[in-house]
């Protein structure tokens, strides 16, 4: 195994929340010195909310929802109501390739950490702002939340059950989703800057990523001039295309019950035959109503009815791997504890980490969704508790002497 | 001033949206993308639309036309010797090959990074597969659907306890495709930083299914650190956080999570007697008695418009948003100001707008050079020309079947 592929490479990581720490979370998967920017005055809400263990709040270190994102990085604790926080802010920039932010457009500027100031510290610095809105347009300085720049970006209007109002994804899932194409572009940036030595600023709106994943919708209204329907699980050329209900879960979990489902989706007619014959009912490949994708189609909720007859007394992954087993795509619609433990696939892809954390033990955290076959990529280490690495970056790499660290401390510039 | 990657070279096998979307982020920053399709019928994102008026036409998807800009188009069956022959050679020129094919389907053709990783020792190749190229699923068939379900986040999303009967629901398109795409790209781009540093490539083995299963936010860590399960049906803890229709018949997204939010937010609607009740007292009261808050919110909200309570929420410091429509997205002054829809005109479905660049860089441009190729449009540039495959070894080629 070798180097990583960021190794050496140095990340001043401003982020917050989940957009941006997702985005530095796959550059600390590539082997980057991510060292997150934090404050104790002003906690990352992520570290105050749950999941607990045992369901036990208590101090900052104790979340999921942050230890699952910031594995793998560093936390450095500075104050910036005191000026010398600012000198140290800037002396780790000086030794960073990276600073990547995710504050409302303008933040940085005031902070005095914006591409101009930040440029004069280092001149190839690559600088990358995931804004909601992005840095320029009439809604530049609106505010963005997770949740609401799902319905924002389109993808709710387009998102529902057939005749139902606008949906959501279930998930803040602009997030994630701003955070990734962060990533790739500081990797894009750092390719053009070891070619050519320039570094550079990148502005990001969330909102914008978000659009770049809903083309089949924005083009129906750009060719047609009209809105596309909601059409719930359907598919325009698959039939049949659904998720079917299946045997609840044999144990209630905290006492309540807790229901699973199957996703069928069958391609064309060749499939159709193989899950008539796989649901013991080889006649309907040649029945008018079903033999034909047009007329499936056209038959859609005869044949969704169906099928729910066969799944409803089966369990889950009976019904997956039944129509598995005769080469159709359909998967359990895994839950968490699915894929904790019952998935064997990816369970034995060695995709889950569990390493010690000083706080929350050893626990089950998703890990990278890709596999290296020479470089050494991995999660190294568990989240950082708050402030963790102060010492050791002050001192380590910054230069600062103990006496200086313990200066720094007692006058409040460490909170 | 060239794009970001306008020195690197990429070869994609690619069919409807992963390794596409991988390689068209790669092209829209400049690099040189030659997407290589079925002889015949090509990538099956051909055959899925929008299309012009409804009607299926190889050369006028919309979701082909968008995941296809920027790059060369040649057919090539590299199920067959002379396809994979003519394949070796593209890849012994190439910095990055990126592939969706079907692992049973990789076995079948002989594509390996065994067999590549010889022929150009600093080959990064990126297989991108629903469930990845180890396991006991590799092998499954698999639809968008089921990736987006087995990823684990399908569950989440649906009508909430009020309509348990209804199932859990998929979310618009093809995200799963996308998000595999945009993880192997991220991936790639590691790799191929290596490979400069290094002078060795190697091979990355990309799970859709983990691309998905990366990104759901606390809700896996509920299950190991709390032994509980969310679900599409669980009652939400703080409100509002919901849609409501405006008088206008749009639909806005109501967003008050921190306290301020929600004083700013009654103090915006008039702060009406209701507000100042028990019951309302903190947001996760709010949660709690939610059904009677409805009724209050959707009465105000009833009397509005969309883009006035958007205008004056914001103003507010209120992260209200509307629910976009396909018309208010291409119509926003926003979106106009920034230029982030663009037109491509293609020879054969027309000229349409399209979503434009996902980020915008200070010094390098992301940039619109071509539209999607047509079949095999780029056959005698690339085989021809740049091969140096005479024009009677193309035509036997293209007699046989190979192009």
């Amino acid at each position: 195994m070798a180097r990583p592929p960021l190794d050496g490479v140095r990340i001043a990581d401003f982020t917050w929340v989940w957009a941006g720490p997702y985005c530095t979370l796959q550059l600390a998967h590539l082997g980057a010195d991510v060292i997150r920017i934090e404050t104790k005055t002003r906690p990352c809400v992520t570290r105050l909310l749950p999941p607990w263990p045992g369901g036990q709040p208590g101090g900052l270190n104790r979340s999921g929802y942050f230890n699952q994102y910031n594995q793998g990085k560093r936390s450095l604790t500075l104050n910036f109501k005191d000026p010398e926080a600012h000198e140290i802010a800037r002396r780790l920039i000086a030794k960073s390739d990276v600073v990547v932010n995710n504050f409302a457009h303008g933040v940085m500027d005031r902070m005095g950490f914006g591409y101009e100031a930040v440029r004069k510290i280092r001149p190839d610095i690559i600088m990358a702002s995931l804004t909601g809105y992005g840095d320029t347009g009439p809604y530049r300085d609106y505010i963005a939340y997770g949740p609401a720049q799902v319905p924002l970006s389109g993808l709710s209007a387009l998102t529902g059950y057939r005749g139902w109002p606008p949906m959501h994804a279930g998930f803040s899932y602009a997030d994630p989703n701003a955070g990734v194409h962060g990533a790739f572009a500081i990797l894009a940036a750092l390719f053009h800057r070891a070619k050519t030595g320039q570094g550079q600023y990148i502005d990001m709106s969330q909102w914008e990523c978000a659009m770049d994943l809903l083309a089949e919708g924005l083009l129906e209204y750009t060719m047609n001039g009209r809105e596309p329907e909601r059409a719930g699980n359907e598919d325009p050329w698959m039939a049949p295309h659904g998720i079917y209900r299946c045997l609840d879960r044999p144990e209630p979990v905290m006492g309540v019950t807790v229901d699973q489902w199957v996703a069928i989706a069958i391609a064309d007619d060749a499939e159709f035959a193989r899950f008539a014959a796989a649901i013991g009912q080889p006649g309907l490949a040649s029945d008018a109503r079903f033999a034909a994708f047009a007329a499936r189609k056209a038959h859609e909720e005869e044949l969704n009815r169906l099928i729910s007859a066969w799944t409803a007394p089966r369990h889950a992954d009976d019904a997956a791997r039944t129509l598995q087993q005769a080469g159709l795509a359909a998967a359990v619609v895994a839950d968490s504890r699915y894929l904790a433990e019952e998935d064997e696939h990816i369970n034995g892809r060695d995709y889950f980490v569990r390493l010690e954390h000083p706080e929350v033990g050893t626990q089950q955290h998703c890990g990278m969704p890709w596999k290296y076959s020479w470089t050494t990529t991995s999660v190294r280490t568990a989240a950082p508790c708050i402030g963790q690495h102060t010492d050791e970056i002050l001192s380590g790499l910054l230069g600062y002497s103990v006496d200086d660290v313990s200066r720094l401390r007692s006058q409040g510039a460490l909170e | 001033m060239a794009g970001a990657l306008s020195s690197l070279k990429v070869v994609e096998i690619g069919e409807l949206a992963s390794a596409p979307y991988a390689s068209k982020l790669m092209a829209d920053m400049g690099a040189e993308v030659i997407k290589i399709e079925r002889p015949g019928v090509g990538d099956r994102a051909r055959t899925r639309g929008p299309f012009p008026g409804g009607t299926p036409h190889p050369e006028k998807s919309g979701l082909f036309l968008y995941l296809n800009a920027n790059k060369l188009g040649i057919t090539l069956d590299i199920a067959r010797p002379e396809g994979m022959e003519l394949l070796e050679r593209l890849v012994a020129e190439t910095d990055v090959l990126i592939h969706n094919v079907w692992p049973p389907e990789m076995d079948r053709v002989g594509l390996s990074f065994d067999r590549l990783g010889k022929i150009n020792p600093r080959l990064v190749m990126t297989s991108i597969t629903p469930y990845g190229l180890t396991g006991p699923k590799r092998n499954l068939r698999a639809e968008e659907l089921t990736i987006w379900s087995a990823g684990g986040v399908c569950v989440l999303n649906g009508a909430g306890p009020e309509h348990p009967e209804l199932p859990p629901l998929k979310t618009f398109g093809n995200q799963a495709g996308y998000q595999g795409g945009v993880h192997g790209a991220v991936a790639t781009m590691g790799a191929v930083l290596a490979a400069m540093r290094d002078g060795e490539g190697q091979h990355i083995d990309v799970s859709c299914q983990e691309a998905i299963a990366s990104q759901l936010e606390m809700t896996f860590e509920y299950w190991p650190y709390m032994k509980m399960i969310a679900t599409r049906l669980g009652k939400k803890p703080l409100q509002p956080v919901e849609s409501m229709q405006c008088k206008d018949g749009g639909w806005i997204y109501l967003c008050c999570i921190e306290e301020h939010q929600w004083k700013a937010f009654v103090d915006l609607m008039g702060n009406p007697e209701w507000a100042g009740e028990e019951i309302f007292a903190d947001r996760l009261k709010r949660g709690e008695n939610w059904e009677a808050l409805k009724i209050f919110l959707e009465e105000y909200v009833s009397q509005q418009t969309v883009l006035d309570l958007y205008k004056k929420a914001q103003a507010r410091r209120i992260p209200f948003a509307p629910v976009s429509t396909m018309g208010d997205l291409l119509n926003s002054e926003h979106l106009k100001a920034r230029g982030f829809f663009v037109e491509i005109a293609h020879p054969v479905a027309g000229a349409f707008k399209y979503p434009g660049a996902p980020l915008k860089y200070s010094a390098t441009p992301w940039e619109l050079r071509m539209p999607a190729p047509t079949l095999g449009q780029h056959n005698q540039e690339i085989l021809g020309g740049r091969l140096g495959l005479s024009a009677a070894r193309l035509g036997e080629l293209k007699r046989t079947g190979v192009i």
